[in-house]
This record gives structure tokens, C-alpha cells and sequence, in this order.
């Protein structure tokens, strides 16, 4: 019974839409994409501070420095730990022989980096706008 | 109708404008190290094609070139060391050679590509952190030992060595090499504008569209940026620093990066940074160049940027005052602006 | 003395009947919630289409104005910011309206005048929000989600406007 009902509805429906002109087809297509863009330029992240933490070159994930958590990221080497904390980041754990990456200490202002060369991940603080295309080190 | 089709064809262009992103972006960890490739204004899937073709010669290289695994630099200072020749067939190596002595002899032996041994023996030839300090005797016996590229002697592909403690160690020329190299690659292929990173040494090809290439300088002692300055094309950057790969024993820091006459990690330094401009070896000489610059003594290093032609450089030293060429000083643009008191120029 | 009587005709008959709809519709829709107090969708405007293209422009332009006037008044808006925005939207939305109403017939029919209009209306009530009521950059995270529900509407009051059209026509 039901099923007859939602069939009535859709032709309805089908009906009504046959009736649009293919001017009405154009408007409405400028509409949506008025929407979307109107959304996708309001709606970006807001302004803010961010840890992009990467492994192999993917960004596992993108996380709000305004939080307290420790991270663990597991990689071919064994698992590293990662914590937010105040605002800021830091490597707490890393399997790696050196550990220059637990020696860098704390980041926190945009474009910081810290890099675990044989263990492949890296973190770093991003905010809204790059002012530079690569880092010289 | 037309009107329409007007209408229908903008947003299209518009559609498609939107979704095309001119830069293409990839990073590997290969050749020991970070490389970071951009690519400008090619469809993602030339870029993609050619980006591979760059994986591909550094992975190449760095077989080639790793001084110490297993290849043909191994059994080359195999052979030197047992006081034996050995035939080469290989003509990029035998250039390489001929071009790290030159570079070696311009440099007045402060960079000195055939210093292995000493290297090794303060354990920067290996994977793991060097433990503890080696005894100024070992490192006394190789310094007098007096290791030099131009012991080297090269006949009818036949390598000879005059100098059995020649060990070749292309660490400080590796990097830049190859991007000489990733610079013949691109232009081959016709890719006119790019931005090539390999471990922090950059080469910039073309420009980003209508703005030049922009790179930031690395804070030595935080992880950060102190400035900013523009590549313009074909240009190159290069630094040596004592930040990256290190000993501490007894709260001191030994750099990676031996001074070949006093066998010793150079000291005072934090880093040094060389701007090359556009020519066939530019990469090559961005890496090299700034080895010297770094080792040199506080007073000698203005005469040093002079000898090697440098006009773009700037050496952060120990005590973070500032030694920095006056072109470099016109162009850099500071985060954190350096206390002028301790700004030196020539 | 004599009596001196308005006149009444059929028009203005028709113009009450039509702005005392448009007006009762008005006052449901101040009673739907909204993320921005006043700013609505504007179902109102079914009446307004449909008297633009029933009988003319003028008559449409009355029964907007009226209804914008009494539903103030009633519910006691009247020269508030309130009664500002939805002056503005409806003014917006019976300019365009104007503009559009007869281009291309055969190409266009009444929903695209419909979304149009919807859309002017949510513009023209954001205007006002944003340069007097509030004058802060942070209420322009709230455009996406109005013109969603200017895009529904105006198609939902293009469709039923079409069919009292064609409907009352036979």
C-alpha cells in the first residue's frame, strides 16, 4: 500500500519537473552552484591552529592544537606517540635510534615542523595562509 | 538560446578554472633524506610522469653515490685502502671524481671529499648516534696522513691512489649533485618551472606562475623560521649546519662536518647559507660551497665567500651574531629581525 | 453635506482578498523559528507571483507593500528592524521580479522567475542584517544555509504558483 503511495508521488513529482523549461534547468544550475560556492568560501577552517601530523607522506590527520590527547601512530618501526597539550605539540615516544625528533621539544607557532626521518612521520603546526613554497634547512 | 549557451559555457570555464590546481606537490623519503617536489602550471598527469622520472634518478644516485653501502664508491676505497687499482667503466663517476677535485682545490682543501676515514671514525658512518669521542691519537694519525682527492689518479679508466688513507665520502656534494641532475631531467622533459627540495637543499626553476619561488631559512636552534627569501630562477639554495646530524658528549655539540687540518668538528658555527646563481653545476656548488663557509674560522670566512665568487650568503654563528653578505642582506626578509650590533658584512 | 463615499471596485476587492492571504501566510511564518531572527523564507511570495502574473505588476506591487504594512502592524513590528528587513527583501524581490518578468517566455517559465525572486528576497533581507542590524562579518557563515532554503522555496512556491495559474485559468 505504501509502496503505491510513494509511486503516485514520484510521478507526481516527475510530472511537475517535465514542466520546467530548459531556461528554468539553467537558473536552477546557477543557483546550486551559487550555493556551493558561497558555502565552500564561508565554510573553509576557521582561523586557527592546527598539528598536520603526516606518515609516508599522507596526512593521517589534521588535529585542533586547542585540545589535550596523545596521539599513538603505528609504523613499520614500531609506535610513536604524539601529544597536544596547551596549545602545543611535541614527539613523547618514538621508536627511532637517535630521538632527535623527542629533542626538538615543543611547537606550536605556524610552520614549526618536526621530522622523524627513519620512522617517516612528521608533525607540524599549520594555520591559514603559507608564506613560502619550501624550507631551506 | 546563444545567450544561454553564453551563460552555460562561463560557468563551465568557471567550473573548471576552479577544480584545476596549477601546483603539483609530492614528497618522498628517499636519497636519505626529505625530498619535497613541486611542480607548476603541468597537468597532473605530466607532472605525476615526471615526478616518477625524478624518483627514479635519485634512487639511482643514491646507489651511486652512498659512501658507505655496498656500490662503486665502496669498492673504490676498498681498493685504495689495500694500495690496489681498479678499473672503472663508469663515466659519471670518474667525472665526479675529476669535479670533487676541483671543487676541492678551489676550496683550498676545506672541503676535502676524501676524508672518509676521519669521518667514520667519529662515527657520522652509520646509522646509529656516535657514542663517545674518538682518541686524538686516531684522529692525529689520519690528519697527518694528509688524505686528498688530488692523491687520486685516473688513466685509461684505471684508478690509482698515491695516498692509501684516501677514503671518498660525497656527503657534502651528493644532494646538489643531484639536483643538477633533476635540473637536466626537467629541461629534457620541458618543464620550465619547478621547485626542487632534496634534504633542505633547493633548486628553483621558472617561477610560481607571475610570483617568484619563496623559500624560508631554518632557525638553527628552534624548529622554525627566521626568514624568508626569494628564489629567483635557476637559482640555488645551500646550507651546512650543525642541527641536523650531531654528537653531544659532555653537554658539547659536535657537528657532522669535520675540518679535514684539524680533524676536528668544526665549532662556532651554527649555519651557513649559500645562494648560487643559474649555471650547469649551480646545484652542485650550493651544496659544496657552503661546507667551507661554515668550517672557516670567524675571520676568515669573508675572504672564503670571496675566493668561491659568493655574493648571497649568510653564517648564523655560535653566538647568534650574524655574518651576511650585503646583496643577501637587501633581498632576505627577516621573521625575527637580527640585533644589529651583531651584523658583520662585506 | 454629502457623503462622500471611496469607491470601491473589483480591483480593490481582489487586492484585499489577496493581501489579507498574503498576510495571514505572513503570520504563521513569523511564528517559524529561524537562525536569524526575522530573516524568513518568504511563503508569502506565492501570493505575490501569482497576483504579478494573474492579473499585473501594480496589483503585485500593492498587495507586497500591503502585507508587508498590516503584518508589521499587527504583530507590532512596525519600524523595527524587523519590519526593515522584510520591507527590503520584498522590495528586492519585486525588483527583480520586474526586471525578469517577461524575458523569454518560451525558454523560462514561472519557476525560474520564482527562484529568482526567492533569491532576491533572501539577498535583499541580508543586506540589511549585515550593514545595519548585525554589522559583524560572522553572520555571512549563515548565507549557505538561507540560500538552501531559498532554492527549496523558491521552486516549492514556483510549482504551486504554476498550478493556481494553469489551474484557475480552466
Amino acid at each position: 500500500m505504501k509502496l503505491a503511495g510513494i509511486k503516485n508521488l514520484m510521478q507526481k513529482i516527475l510530472l511537475l519537473i517535465k514542466k520546467f523549461k530548459s531556461g528554468d534547468w539553467l537558473v536552477i544550475l546557477l543557483f546550486i552552484s551559487l550555493i556551493f560556492f558561497i558555502t565552500k568560501y564561508y565554510w573553509e577552517f576557521p582561523q586557527g591552529q592546527y598539528l598536520k601530523i603526516e606518515k609516508n607522506n599522507e596526512i593521517i590527520g589534521t588535529y585542533s592544537l586547542n585540545q589535550k590527547n596523545t596521539f599513538t601512530i603505528d609504523s613499520h618501526m614500531g609506535a610513536s606517540e604524539i601529544v597536544i597539550d596547551n596549545n602545543r605539540a611535541r614527539f613523547l615516544k618514538s621508536p627511532c635510534k637517535k630521538q632527535y625528533c623527542i629533542h626538538q621539544g615543543w611547537i606550536k607557532k605556524i610552520n614549526q615542523t618536526i621530522i622523524c626521518l627513519p620512522n617517516q612521520i612528521s608533525i607540524s603546526v599549520i594555520g591559514n595562509k603559507e608564506q613560502f613554497d619550501s624550507i631551506n634547512y | 538560446m546563444s545567450f544561454n549557451k553564453i551563460i552555460l559555457s562561463l560557468f563551465l570555464c568557471l567550473l573548471y578554472g576552479c577544480s584545476h590546481d596549477p601546483i603539483y606537490q609530492k614528497k618522498h623519503y628517499i636519497f636519505g633524506t626529505l625530498v619535497d617536489i613541486k611542480i607548476y602550471g603541468e597537468k597532473e598527469e605530466t607532472a605525476t610522469n615526471i615526478s616518477n622520472k625524478i624518483i627514479k634518478e635519485l634512487n639511482r644516485l643514491h646507489q651511486l653515490l652512498h659512501p658507505w653501502n655496498p656500490g662503486i664508491i665502496s669498492d673504490i676505497n676498498q681498493a685504495i685502502a689495500n694500495d690496489k687499482s681498479i678499473y672503472i667503466n663508469n663515466n659519471e663517476i670518474i667525472n665526479i671524481i675529476h669535479d670533487a677535485s676541483t671543487l676541492e682545490n678551489n676550496t683550498k682543501g676545506i672541503f676535502n671529499p676524501a676524508i672518509g676515514k676521519l669521518v667514520n671514525l667519529w662515527g657520522f658512518h652509520s646509522e646509529t648516534l656516535p657514542t663517545k669521542l674518538p682518541s686524538k691519537e686516531a684522529i692525529n694519525n689520519l690528519v697527518t696522513l694528509k688524505p686528498s682527492m688530488n692523491n687520486i689518479l685516473i688513466k685509461n679508466n684505471i684508478l690509482k691512489s698515491k695516498n692509501n688513507s684516501v677514503q671518498i665520502d660525497l656527503g657534502g656534494y651528493g644532494k646538489g649533485y643531484a639536483l643538477d641532475q633533476i635540473k637536466n631531467i626537467l629541461s629534457v622533459n620541458d618543464i620550465p618551472n619547478a621547485l626542487i627540495n632534496i634534504g633542505g637543499n633547493i633548486l628553483a626553476l621558472g617561477k610560481r606562475g607571475s610570483k617568484t619561488w619563496v623559500v624560508a631559512i631554518q632557525n638553527p636552534r628552534e624548529p622554525g623560521v627566521i626568514a624568508k627569501i626569494s628564489l629567483k630562477p635557476g637559482w640555488s639554495i645551500g646550507t651546512s649546519g650543525d642541527y641536523q646530524k650531531y654528537l653531544i658528549n659532555d653537554g658539547i655539540r659536535y657537528s657532522h662536518l669535520i675540518n679535514p687540518f684539524t680533524g676536528l668538528p668544526s665549532q662556532g658555527t651554527q649555519s651557513a647559507i649559500v645562494l648560487t646563481p643559474p649555471s650547469v653545476n649551480s646545484g652542485t656548488l650550493s651544496d659544496v660551497y657552503s661546507k667551507p663557509l661554515f668550517i672557516a674560522h670567524k675571520n676568515k670566512k669573508l675572504i672564503v665567500a670571496k675566493s668561491l665568487g659568493l655574493n648571497y650568503f649568510l653564517i648564523i654563528m655560535e653566538d647568534n651574531s650574524i655574518i651576511i653578505s650585503r646583496d643577501m642582506m637587501n633581498e632576505i626578509s627577516w621573521y625575527q629581525e637580527p640585533d644589529a650590533k651583531n651584523i658583520i658584512t662585506n | 453635506m454629502t457623503r462622500s463615499t471611496i469607491k470601491t471596485n473589483s480591483t480593490d476587492h481582489k487586492i484585499a482578498k489577496l493581501a489579507a492571504i498574503a498576510v495571514a501566510i505572513s503570520l504563521v511564518e513569523f511564528f517559524l523559528p529561524s537562525p536569524i531572527p526575522g530573516v524568513k523564507p518568504g511563503i508569502a511570495n506565492i501570493i505575490i507571483l501569482y497576483t504579478i502574473f494573474k492579473f499585473d505588476y501594480q496589483t503585485g506591487v500593492w498587495v507586497s507593500l500591503i502585507r508587508v504594512f498590516i503584518t508589521s502592524i499587527i504583530i507590532g513590528t512596525f519600524l523595527s528592524p524587523t519590519f526593515f528587513l522584510s520591507l527590503s527583501g520584498a522590495l528586492c524581490s519585486l525588483l527583480i521580479v520586474l526586471i525578469f518578468k517577461n524575458y523569454n517566455k518560451k525558454k523560462f517559465s514561472l519557476i525560474s522567475i520564482s527562484l529568482l525572486a526567492s533569491l532576491a528576497h533572501i539577498v535583499g533581507q541580508f543586506i540589511v542584517v549585515r550593514v545595519w542590524i548585525i554589522p559583524h562579518d560572522g553572520i555571512l557563515y549563515l548565507l549557505p544555509l538561507f540560500l538552501i532554503s531559498a532554492f527549496i522555496f523558491g521552486i516549492v512556491n514556483g510549482i504551486i504558483v504554476q498550478k493556481l495559474i494553469t489551474s484557475k485559468t480552466k
